[in-house]
Order: structure tokens, then sequence, then C-alpha cells
């Protein structure tokens, strides 16, 4: 964001006319001059460099028509009828310290070009009060709409962090709930083993290294997800067939779906379908919707599919399971917008699996789509490209 | 003796830990018992009259400040948060529910101690 105006620039940027004339110049030369140009507004009297006088075209044509005042003055030379002391300013000064002091002129004068000079007194230039007044009034109206902008831009950022602080306290719980875990069943291990009782040491061993590999889980997730904020998430192009990675995602699926009465099948063509992708970010893609299909599904059928088109490759990961609710269907992908509070949410999990997985379908160039009915299935639908030039990938890694 | 054993009453909506709580304690010679959801609590407390209930705050759709509050409408019962938040938003809930305290989940020497000293 740009930097709040608030000091207004130097009046040097601003100045409306360089002209100057010799004080000895004739009177009257001076104001064929003014007759001839309608825009000059005044003209500086310089000697040498130096300032020494002003004039301004209201008052040298008031002096010229009063009664005998051409006679009077047409033959002289100008510095005789000029403001010999005109409001000289430095040309870095400030524009709103510049404005101050014409203002507080005499009245009569108030309007009055002012004349610019360099450190070394040289003549730089005019400025006209008009000039002035109407940067000031565009400096005020942009600072206006800048506080706006401000205003606007705090209110966000304290929504990003009212989230974060709702992420934290999430995260939090859920690193803490299996590390408690492993804990308590250390302890209730070594009572076992106090007790030389063999068999319940080993179901609690078991139960240990599935909250160990939860916490696992967890970490992996997060760490996952910053690297992508970071934009630090690297992409490795290889061809390679996607049927056995399918295969090999069904089985996982299969173990996690455990004694559940839950079919897992994988629904393809013959023959290999090869694609130009990174097999292990496509492969973590595939096990996060299929995990969560087994999580979420007691009984039916999981099913893998894969269609090879022309330019893209559909992957569908489709359960029978509990389903989403459809006002829930658009936040799902969205970063930290599924985050529950904390003290209250139903489903276990930091809610990054679906996030993670969308921020990598992108980094590989392809896009997501979910459709689910509440109570009887839902539907992921992955479309990758086929071939990915390399330039294609590595720009949506950018984004 | 059994007559004698402290009735401790632990509720939690992880049944992973409330079987390592139930096992712990058990082990320090109380009596206790394990509910698995925030629902239904009154109900265990009128009708098994623990002598302490250690009651998590995550839990799905009612969560254990608020059920707090409720339960000390109607029971007077010592009730101790058993939580993984962080101490500073435990205190404050304690503060707020005027429960009798708290225990952070997977201090095991707090819990032991924290649980004997509510008990004297």
């Amino acid at each position: 964001m740009e930097p709040l105006q608030t000091d207004s620039q130097p009046i040097g940027s601003l100045i409306t006319s360089k002209e100057w004339l010799s004080p000895t110049t004739l009177t009257g030369h001076v104001a064929d001059r003014f007759y001839q140009s309608t825009t000059l507004d005044a003209v500086a009297l310089v000697d040498d460099g130096r300032p020494v006088g002003l004039v301004t075209r209201p008052k040298l044509l008031f002096t010229l028509f009063r009664r005998f005042g051409f006679e009077l003055f047409g033959k002289k030379p100008i510095i005789a009828i000029a403001d010999t002391n005109p409001l000289i300013m430095r040309e870095d000064e400030k524009l709103d310290i510049a404005i101050d002091r014409a203002l507080s002129r005499p009245d009569q004068d108030i309007y009055d070009e002012i004349m610019l000079v360099d450190w070394d007194n040289r003549y730089k230039g005019l400025l006209s009060v008009k000039q002035m007044v109407i940067h000031q009034s565009h400096a005020l109206a942009n600072s206006v709409v800048q506080k706006e902008m401000a205003r606007e831009r705090a209110k966000e950022l304290e929504k990003v962090n009212q989230v974060k602080s709702q992420f934290i306290a999430h995260v939090t719980h859920e690193l803490r709930a299996p590390v408690n875990a492993i804990i308590g069943l250390a302890e209730l291990m070594r009572i076992s083993s106090e007790k030389s009782d063999i068999g319940q040491l080993r179901d609690r061993l078991s139960v240990m290294m599935s909250s160990a590999t939860h916490l696992r889980t967890i970490i992996t997730n997060i760490l996952d997800l910053s690297k992508i904020e970071a934009g630090k998430m690297d992409v490795f192009l290889e061809t390679f067939d996607i049927i056995p990675l399918l295969r090999e995602v069904a089985e996982t699926a299969r173990i996690l779906v455990g004694n559940k009465p839950v079919d897992v099948e994988v629904v393809a063509h013959d023959g290999p379908v090869f694609t130009v992708s990174d097999p292990i970010k496509v492969r973590q893609i595939l096990i996060n919707l299929t995990s969560n299909a087994a999580k979420f599904t007691d009984k039916g059928r999981l099913t893998l599919a894969v269609t090879a088109g022309e330019e893209m490759v559909a992957i569908s990961v489709k359960d029978t399971g509990i389903g989403i609710k459809e006002a829930d269907l658009d936040k799902l992908f969205t970063a930290f917008s599924q985050v529950e509070d904390a003290k209250t949410k139903r489903h276990e999990g930091t809610g990054l699996g679906l996030t993670i997985t969308k921020n990598l379908v992108d980094l590989l160039g392809g896009s997501i789509s979910v459709s689910s009915r509440f109570g009887e299935g839902t539907s992921f639908e992955v479309h990758l490209p086929i071939k990915n030039s390399k330039e294609e990938v590595i720009d949506h890694g950018k984004v | 003796m059994e007559k004698f054993k402290k009735k401790i009453l632990v509720v939690d909506d992880d049944e992973m830990l409330l079987m390592a709580t139930k096992e712990l304690l058990t082990a320090e010679g109380y009596d206790v018992a394990t509910h698995v959801s925030g629902f239904g609590v009154i109900n265990r407390i009128t009708t098994s009259r623990p002598d302490i209930v250690l009651l998590d705050i995550n839990m799905p759709a009612l969560s254990g400040d608020n059920l707090a509050k409720l339960v000390l409408q109607r029971c007077d019962v010592p009730i101790v948060f058993h939580s993984s938040n962080d101490e500073d938003s435990l205190r404050r809930a304690v503060a707020e529910c005027r429960v009798k305290g708290y225990i952070c989940k997977g201090d095991i020497f707090d819990l032991k101690r924290k649980v004997a000293t509510y008990l004297l």
C-alpha cells in the first residue's frame, strides 16, 4: 500500500512561469507584453540572476489606466512602479507553509505571485497562488481517499487476525490432543510393564502408534500449508502412468476403511493413462480425498475413477458417506473458512486437508470441483493437464 | 473399603483420553466413571453423585464451559476443567464459570496432584 500523503510537496515543482525581464525595461514595453499575451499574469524582474521586483497584470493595468498613468510611467523603467518587496521563497519550501505565508499578506497583495529562488537566491520562477490552492485541495481530497482506504485495510487486517487466532486456537487443540494421548499411554504402559502384563502393553503400544501417526499427519499438514502459503512448494514434473498410482491409493483406502462394509473400487479403461505431472503431489491429492471419503463413509462404496481426455485427465473420488450440506460446499476449499469454533467443533482433524488439496491441484495447473447430497454421498472431481509445459506449472506456482 | 473410595466422573468426547484418564486415576485408588459426551451429564451426576467432575472444554455442540454453568445451576458438585487449551484461556474460563480449577491434559503429575488436593 502507498504511504499516506501527510506532508505536502516542495513548491518548486509547481512553478507556473519562468518569464522574467530586466528591471530597466521600459514600462511601455512591459505593458505590450501583457496586451499580447492574455495568459501572462505576472512578470518577474531579475537583475544578474537575482529577483528584484514583481509586476502583476492587475496592478500594472490599474496604474497605467489611471489618469495620465501611461503618460507618467510609459517611458520610465518598469522597476519604478514594480513591487520591489514581493514575497520570495525558497523552491524547496513546503506547499502548506507557502500557502500560509501567501495568504497572510495584506488583502491587496494576497493573489500576487510568489517568486521562487534556489539555495543561492537565484531566481527560479513564479508560482501563482491559484496554482498552489488547486494543488492543496487535490492533496486534501487524496488524503481523504487514502484515509478511507487505510480504514478499509485496517478492517480487513482485523478480520484476518481474528481468523488467524481462531486457527491457532484450533491447531493448538489438535496438536495437544494426540501428544497428551501419547503421554497418557506411555504412563499406562509403564504401569502395565510394572505388572508385567505383556498383553495390555501390546494393546496400548498399538493405540499409541495410531496416536503418533495421527500427530504426524497433523504436523505434515500444517507444514505443507505454510509451505504453500509461502510459495515454497516445488513441482517436479515426470511422465508417469496414473493407473498404478490409483490402485495404490485404493489399497490405502481399503486399509483406512478397515472393518466397515465399504467396497473400494477403481474404474478405468484398459491400458495406461500417461500424464506429465508431479506424481508425489498427485498421490497426496488422491490420498487426501480418499482418506476423507473413508473417514466419512460407514457403508456402501468408495469409487476411484479415471477418464483421459485430449488435454486433461479427470479423476473422481466418489463415496456413499454422510455427504456435505449445500451451505458448506462453497467454503470447503477456502483456507481457514472451515474452521469452526474450536470449543464445539464436530469433526476431528484440522480441516486443512482439502485446503491443501485445492492448493496442490492449482499448483499442478488443474482444477477441482465437488458435488454432494447431504446424507447420500460426495463426489470430488480433479482435472489435471495431461501435458504440462514447465512454464505453465511454474507460472501457476507463483500465483 | 470400596465404599470409601472417592468417586470421579470424567467427561470428554475423546474415548482414548477417557480410557487413559480412567486407568491412571483408578491406579491411584479412585472410583472412576466416564461419560463420552457433553449431553446427559446432569443426569449422570444426579444418579451417580461423584465427588468431583473432570470436564473437557472442547466438545461437539456443547462446550464444557457452557455445560459447567448449567451443571452448577442444578447440582452442588465440584467441577474441574480438564483441557488441552492454553492455560490463559483456562484461567479465564475458571473465573468466568466459577469452577474449582483446571488441569492441563497431558500433565499426569498435575492430574494426580490436583485431583488429590481437590478431593481433600
